[in-house]
Formats: structure tokens, C-alpha cells, sequence
């Protein structure tokens, strides 16, 4: 089970991907609505994984990515967005990304994605 | 024609009989005695180490054929590549998201592609997938990095046991036109014409994420009353159907004096 840090820029979206990951035994250490505070967020709280979504205001989830690499290049973080934007891996996976998720989501699924990375 | 053994549904029951496989035709020994061409094959259906065959552009034979998995495998293939079907030489991945999850190492195939009258199949070398028509959730033309390069190809939502996934069709553009517009046809009952309010679409969202109606009560503050107006609203547009009724009880007098007694420390 990890501490994890959810980042998006609906607080449905963090809702939801917080009674998933709860549903799975995770700890959600803290929560985040734009890139930038992910970055914040993330040198704070040092979690195990982040849900990181892909497009938000301030500042992106790609250039989160990068930042929180930059810091620590051994974070471990799962990119989220939705439908129609999956040509994003690409240049995720490439940025570091461990994993991806595309909304909408299935809870079994998110639950299984986060065991892998985390135990990668 | 080598034969196989294999049952087959007769009069309601399942016979055990030989099944002879040829390059053109395959033969259900009595008590059937039936010759059939794979072209005279209209649609393939499967379930669990059973297939079910339909012959005749009005379905005039219907056979229900079941064996080991190997020889189901032969008799599909060369159904699904003779059968009388739209069909088609395509690259497909299949599944290449699951839940919304990307599949690792999920891989282009080469292969042959036939909608049938109930289902799309994908035959490749070492594979063979069916979507059941009627579990196609989504039909999108669109296009995909694939070796560096902006292709088109036909993203094809469905449903395997309520688990959602997305496949993927390439080949050239003036063919995917053609499958997708005979997909949109296939699947025009299940289009979503209605359109939700907010608060109904984020229901329908946790749903679809696999919440139950306590969590979503909880996370969107509302009472019970108010997710069962927005059930119905999702039941009456047919976006949803109900999986079971939960019962919410109170203690009789009896069941109170249970538990108060149950309680007790034997001290008491």
C-alpha cells in the first residue's frame, strides 16, 4: 500500500480518484489542483505515487512531470487524462512517466495500475 | 475430412456426434447429416467451448456446436475467413486499454477482420477475438501515433464482462471509412441521443467508475431519496439497468430485545 498524492484540477475527478484509491488500502497524503502546487505538494510530502492529471491550468502535468523528475528522478508517477489525448504517452512515458490512465476509468483497473507501478 | 468429436444441440439436447473440418466446408455427423459450405455462413457466435453457427441469409440453420478449444479454433478460423461477411485484411490491437488503463506491450497484429451479423472478429495467426455487436459501447474514427507517424484508424469501445475496453482497426483510410460507417450503422440502437444535467452525468461517471450508491451518496452530499430521482432518470433513458435492490431495515421490538440481550455480560 503507498502514500499517494492526487493531482487534478477537478476536485471531482480528485473525489473520485480518492475513494478508488482508498478502496484499495492507499494512504492520499495530500491533493493538488494545478502543476505548480503538485510540485510543491510533492517536495513537501515526499508521497510513494502520484495521479498526476495531464491538462491543468498554471502549469501542465507534462511540465509537473518533468519538475518532480528533476527533483527526484526515482518518483514514481501515473499520468491521467481523458479520451482522445492518449498521444500524450509518448511524450509522458518519455518525461519519466511509470504509468497512464485514460478517463473515464474503472476502479479495478486504476487499482491494479497503481499495485504495479508502485511495486515496479 | 478428418473427424472430431464434438456434441451438437439436437431437439433440445446435447448429442455427442463427429464434426468433419475441410478447406471449404465442414460436416456434422448424424444424428444431423448436415454438409455445410463455410460461405453459406451468415454468423458466428461463441460462448464458453461452444459455438453457435448460423447458415442462410434468413438464418434458415442454426447449429450449436461444442468441443475442446483447439478444434472450435479451427472451425472459426476458417468460418470467420469464408463466412458470407464484410470483411477485411486489417492490423488491429485488441485490447489496447482496459478499465482505462493502457495495455502494456499491447501490439499491432496483422490479420483479417469480418463483421458478422452479431459480432465484429479479428483473426490473426495466433489469435481470435470477438466483440459481440451488441457490447460495442463506442465507434470513433480517429487517428493514432504509430512508427512516428499520424494514422487513421477506427477506436472501437466494448464491453468484455463489464470491464471496459478499447480496440484499435488500421488499414487504408477509404475501408475504415466503410467498416466504421457499417459499425455506426450496427450499433445505431444503443447511440446517446439525450442529453444529462451535471449532476445526472456525474452520477452515471461514478457508476461507470464502479462506485456504489452509498460512496456516491457520500460524495456528491446527496440523500438517498435524491440518487433513487437520479437512478431513475439513468434507468428511464436506458443509460443503466439495475443490478439488484439493496434493503435498508430497522430492528422490530424483538430485534432490539435481541441485540440489548446479547450485550449482557453474563454478570447481569
Amino acid at each position: 500500500m503507498g502514500r499517494i498524492l492526487i493531482v487534478d484540477d477537478t476536485m471531482f475527478m480528485r473525489t473520485l480518484l480518492k475513494n478508488i484509491l482508498f478502496s484499495g488500502g492507499h494512504d492520499i497524503v495530500g491533493e493538488a489542483a494545478d502543476g505548480a502546487e503538485a510540485v510543491a505538494r510533492y517536495q513537501e510530502l515526499k508521497p510513494d505515487l502520484v495521479t498526476m492529471d495531464v491538462v491543468m491550468p498554471k502549469m501542465n502535468g507534462i511540465e509537473a512531470l518533468k519538475a518532480i523528475k528533476a527533483a527526484d528522478p526515482a518518483a514514481k508517477v501515473i499520468m491521467c487524462t481523458a479520451v482522445g489525448q492518449e498521444q500524450m504517452v509518448k511524450l509522458a512515458v518519455k518525461s519519466g512517466a511509470k504509468g497512464y490512465i485514460v478517463k473515464p476509468f474503472q476502479a479495478p483497473k486504476v487499482l491494479e495500475e497503481v499495485k504495479s507501478v508502485l511495486s515496479a | 475430412m478428418k473427424s472430431v468429436p464434438v456434441k451438437v444441440e439436437h431437439e433440445g439436447k446435447w448429442v455427442p456426434t463427429t464434426m468433419g473440418i475441410a478447406e471449404d466446408r465442414f460436416r456434422i455427423d448424424a444424428p444431423l447429416n448436415r454438409e455445410i459450405p463455410y460461405k453459406s455462413v451468415v454468423d458466428l457466435e461463441e460462448k464458453k467451448n461452444q459455438v453457435l453457427v448460423t447458415v442462410g441469409a434468413n438464418g434458415e440453420g442454426v447449429y450449436r456446436i461444442a468441443s475442446v478449444e483447439k478444434v472450435l479454433q479451427i472451425l472459426k478460423k476458417f468460418v470467420i475467413t469464408q463466412a458470407s461477411a464484410y470483411r477485411l485484411n486489417a492490423f488491429f490491437m485488441s485490447p489496447a486499454i482496459r478499465g482505462g488503463v493502457l495495455v502494456k506491450n499491447a501490439q499491432w497484429e496483422k490479420g483479417v477482420i469480418a463483421v458478422m451479423k452479431t459480432g465484429i472478429w479479428f483473426v490473426s495467426q495466433d489469435k481470435q477475438v470477438c466483440i459481440p455487436l451488441d457490447e460495442v459501447t463506442g465507434i470513433e474514427l480517429t487517428s493514432r501515433e504509430i512508427q512516428e507517424k499520424d494514422l487513421d484508424v477506427v477506436k472501437i469501445d466494448h464491453l468484455i464482462e463489464n470491464e471496459v475496453v478499447t480496440s484499435f482497426v488500421l488499414c487504408p483510410l477509404t475501408t475504415l471509412q466503410v467498416l466504421y460507417n457499417f459499425l455506426k450503422e450496427a450499433t445505431h440502437d444503443t447511440e446517446v441521443s439525450e442529453e444529462l444535467d451535471p449532476l445526472t452525468g456525474q452520477v452515471a461517471m461514478l457508476v461507470y467508475s464502479g462506485m456504489d450508491s452509498s460512496t456516491i451518496e457520500n460524495m456528491l452530499k446527496l440523500s438517498h431519496r435524491d440518487l433513487d430521482a437520479i437512478y431513475e432518470k439513468l434507468l428511464g433513458s436506458g443509460l443503466a439497468e439495475v443490478l439488484y435492490v439493496r434493503k435498508e431495515v430497522q430492528l422490530t421490538p424483538k430485534g432490539v430485545r435481541y441485540i440489548s440481550e446479547s450485550v449482557k455480560s453474563p454478570m447481569d
